[in-house]
């Protein structure tokens, strides 16, 4: 799955790092509080459906990518491509994702808001992202006709930018049937939402002490990175060890592994077939329960 | 010059005519606007990654869907299948079914959509050893594929394949290459309708409006003037363009159709330009006899080395492509000098031009007004005879200047609204770019029929000077207006004398 795959690149080195099942990117049910990490599984979740389908469509695979008529002139015969071509695959794969993938959440309470607005950030993230191109093929190539597509950018970009919308999350009230700012107790008039900004109902639980599935505990047994010789660490996680273990009561422990990998490659553009499996030393960083 | 229909024709008629071609006009911008689609639309197909299992040698095509045909395809490149079965990069194929699905039907190519053009996206995983850009992708640019210009079968297959040579170094150093994506820009067929039934329609009106204009000229005593037959050329390139060859296509197989309608219009361009130096030429009220192409030949020599320029230029990409359609004079750089050396001597060409037409415009203003300065000491005959050429030669530069007018602004707006075309695909169901050809075309058609019409000798008697007397009279009057040109007229006086 595309968009978990990217949530979890994106929350590697976080305390939260998306250790979710695919479900959870569509529905409720099986997380109670719906917090900032869940606003960004929805949007990164519609994105991903979005981004899939499109990619699908270009290559013919998706049965259900229809040719839509929008932008085929008032007069013009309608269903026929013959007579005013295809819509762009991106506007199908938005279709899908608003219209398929949203039965399970419908209703008109605070959760069924949060969910729609954070999809929609998703989906409009997404097509942001997306490059328009144009290519002139006029009178001898020249710029009297210009033809302008979409093309998407690697779900990398999208994934950026929504990791950066999940830290300026903005907690929101559900107040008279819409999304509002800060807090309905104090007697201060409530802004409505800004529509690319991601939004939360209620805090974060503390990751540190959440049961998983397998057993562990919070951080239990995940790595973290460290300042090293020989590694260099991106600013932002220059203390990751810190927070992710010490802040949640677990030691740091250095082990020492062997790992195989692929090495001396020969580089083609495709399939490195020519690699050697090889056996590394690597210095890892866990977060470790103390005895 | 002898009277012609614009000067005869009462104001009533005239404000009549304009009307009635100015709703023509209307009424092509409407026709592209709400009637046609716009003129061309893309398919963005992405490559299926296709494993060849047989010998390099092999001769095999690839389909990428389908019942028993579809070929043994993998997801990406960096599948654990590619490790474990080892896959090379020579065995990998991309394979793409133009046009594509849709609501799980393979869609067929319309004969009507007339030309497919294709660019290449390449999708290159980045490789901490390149660091151009950071990211997980490189900003690759467009890579132009091939270009046909008839569209005369259903479906198109292509396969492509990057073979790795690692002893002559072909294809080893291009990245992590995950995936191919080809589009294709073709003509829509709705678009091709409406521009066939306008030519179809347009084709006999003109050539009507010519022959009735041609013999007009015979009936004539005098043999036809410059002007004169320089607009009848216009009118043949104009019908030479109207000419709807396109039915042609649906039947016979026209690679061609692209070069030879971008010649039609080039004709017609050069012709145009043609006609309005010598139009100017023949108003400019000296005493100089012109009517004889030899007097313009610096200017047509402009008009025509420009032309020839591009025509060469022409020949070289979408010539050469009749015979190899992947063909780009783009892409070496040897070409890419040729092509821009070309394109740069018909921007100078045409810079030219435009210089020698203002001076020449100027130069009949300049007249213009000194004239003005001394009609009303002229005699009636001679006063009437310059007032009919200052009225012929203002009628058409205001309608010359509005056509222009109307082409730049409208190509202005359609630019524009294809830009912005993501934000407001919704709202606006008006297609500014159909509009805008139908509607140019539309316009140089309602030009030219209006000069054709108007231009023509006119057959009610007027009185009117014979040559000889015109020209002794001009040479007389014209050291009467200005201080600058008396040196000039004294000159010519002398040496009529």
């Amino acid at each position: 799955m595309k968009a978990l795959e990217e949530c979890q690149y994106q929350f590697e080195w976080d305390l939260w790092n998306c250790s979710e099942t695919p479900a959870s990117l569509f529905s409720m049910s099986n997380r109670i509080k719906a917090d900032r990490e869940l606003a960004f599984l929805h949007a990164i979740g519609s994105a991903g459906v979005m981004y899939v389908v499109t990619k699908n469509c270009s290559q013919g695979i998706q049965e259900a990518c229809s040719c839509d008529v929008s932008r085929n002139g008032l007069l013009g015969k309608g269903s026929d491509w013959k007579w005013g071509g295809c819509s762009d695959n991106i506007d199908f794969g938005e279709y899908i994702s608003r219209h398929v993938f949203s039965t399970t959440d419908t209703g008109r309470d605070a959760h069924a808001a949060m969910t729609t607005h954070n999809k929609q950030v998703g989906i409009q993230t997404l097509q942001v992202t997306a490059v328009l191109i144009c290519k002139c093929h006029g009178v001898s190539g020249s710029c009297t006709i210009r033809t302008c597509w979409r093309q998407l950018a690697d779900f990398r970009v999208p994934g950026n930018i929504l990791k950066k919308k999940y830290k300026k999350a903005q907690r929101v009230n559900f107040y008279n049937g819409e999304l509002r700012r800060g807090n309905s107790v104090r007697n201060v008039p409530l802004s409505l939402v800004s529509k690319s900004s991601l939004v939360y109902l209620s805090d974060s639980p503390n990751y540190c002490k959440i049961r998983h599935v397998n057993g562990m505990i919070g951080t239990q047994g995940r790595q973290c990175i460290k300042q090293e010789k020989g590694i260099s660490v991106p600013k932002e996680h220059k203390k990751n060890c810190e927070r992710l273990c010490r802040d949640c009561g677990f030691q740091i422990r250095r082990e020492t592994l062997q790992e195989m990998s692929k090495c001396s490659c020969k580089f083609r553009w495709c399939c490195t077939v020519t690699c050697r499996d090889c056996l590394k030393t690597v210095t890892k960083n866990f977060c470790h329960k103390e005895d | 010059m002898a009277g012609v229909v614009l000067e005869t024709l009462s104001w009533k008629k005239l404000i009549a005519l304009g009307i009635l071609l100015l709703l023509l006009l209307l009424s092509f911008f409407l026709i592209g606007g709400l009637v046609a689609p716009n003129p061309s639309n893309v398919m963005v197909v992405l490559g299926t990654k296709c494993l060849r299992k047989g010998s390099h040698m092999q001769e095999e095509w690839f389909i990428p869907f389908g019942g028993n045909e579809k070929c043994d395809s993998i997801n990406s490149v960096d599948e654990d299948r590619v490790y474990d079965e080892g896959i090379s990069a020579n065995q990998i194929v991309f394979s793409f079914w133009l046009p594509y699905m849709r609501d799980g039907k393979q869609l067929d190519f319309s004969r009507w959509q007339q030309m497919l053009l294709t660019v290449m996206q390449l999708d290159i995983q980045y490789d901490p050893k390149f660091p151009m850009v950071k990211g997980n992708q490189y900003n690759c640019s467009l890579l132009a594929f091939f270009e046909l210009g008839s569209l005369h079968y259903d479906y198109y297959l292509i396969n492509v394949r990057v073979p790795v040579e690692p002893y002559k170094g072909i294809n080893m150093e291009i990245g992590s290459l995950m995936d191919i994506w080809v589009i294709g820009i073709h003509q829509n067929g709705g678009f091709t309708k409406v521009w066939v039934s306008i030519k179809t329609a347009m084709f006999p009106i003109v050539l009507a409006v010519l022959i009735w204009f041609w013999r007009r000229i015979m009936m004539l005593t005098r043999p036809p003037n410059l002007l004169e037959r320089t607009l009848f050329s216009l009118g043949i390139a104009m019908s030479l363009l109207n000419l709807p060859l396109e039915w042609l296509t649906l039947a016979v197989d026209m690679p061609f159709m692209l070069m030879i309608n971008d010649i039609r219009q080039g004709i017609f361009y050069a012709m145009l330009l043609c006609f309005w130096i010598i139009f100017a030429g023949e108003h400019i009220m000296d005493q100089v006899e012109r009517n004889r192409l030899k007097h313009y030949w610096k200017h047509l020599a402009a008009v025509i080395f420009g032309c020839s320029c591009l025509f060469i230029f022409e020949l070289s990409e979408r010539g050469v492509r009749l015979t190899n359609p992947f063909f780009s004079i783009w892409i070496t750089d040897v070409g890419t000098k040729l092509a821009l050396s070309f394109i740069i001597l018909a921007g100078i060409a045409a810079c030219s031009y435009f210089l020698f037409l203002c001076y020449m415009i100027f130069q009949v203003f300049r007249n213009i007004s000194a004239k003005r300065t001394t009609l009303p000491s002229m005699s009636s005959a001679r006063r009437k005879f310059y007032l009919g050429v200052i009225y012929r030669f203002k009628f058409l530069m205001i309608s010359t200047l509005f056509c222009a007018a109307l082409t730049v602004c409208f190509f202005i707006i359609s630019q524009l609204n294809e830009g912005q075309w993501k934000f407001m695909d919704q709202d606006l169901n008006l297609e500014y770019t159909s509009a805008f050809f139908t509607g140019v075309f539309g316009m140089w058609n309602v030009y030219v029929i209006g000069l054709l019409c108007m231009y023509a000798p006119s057959h009610k008697n007027k009185p009117m000077e014979t040559d000889e007397t015109s020209n002794e009279e001009e040479v007389q009057l014209t050291h009467l207006p200005s201080e600058t040109s008396s040196v000039q007229a004294f000159a010519a006086k002398a040496a009529a004398d």
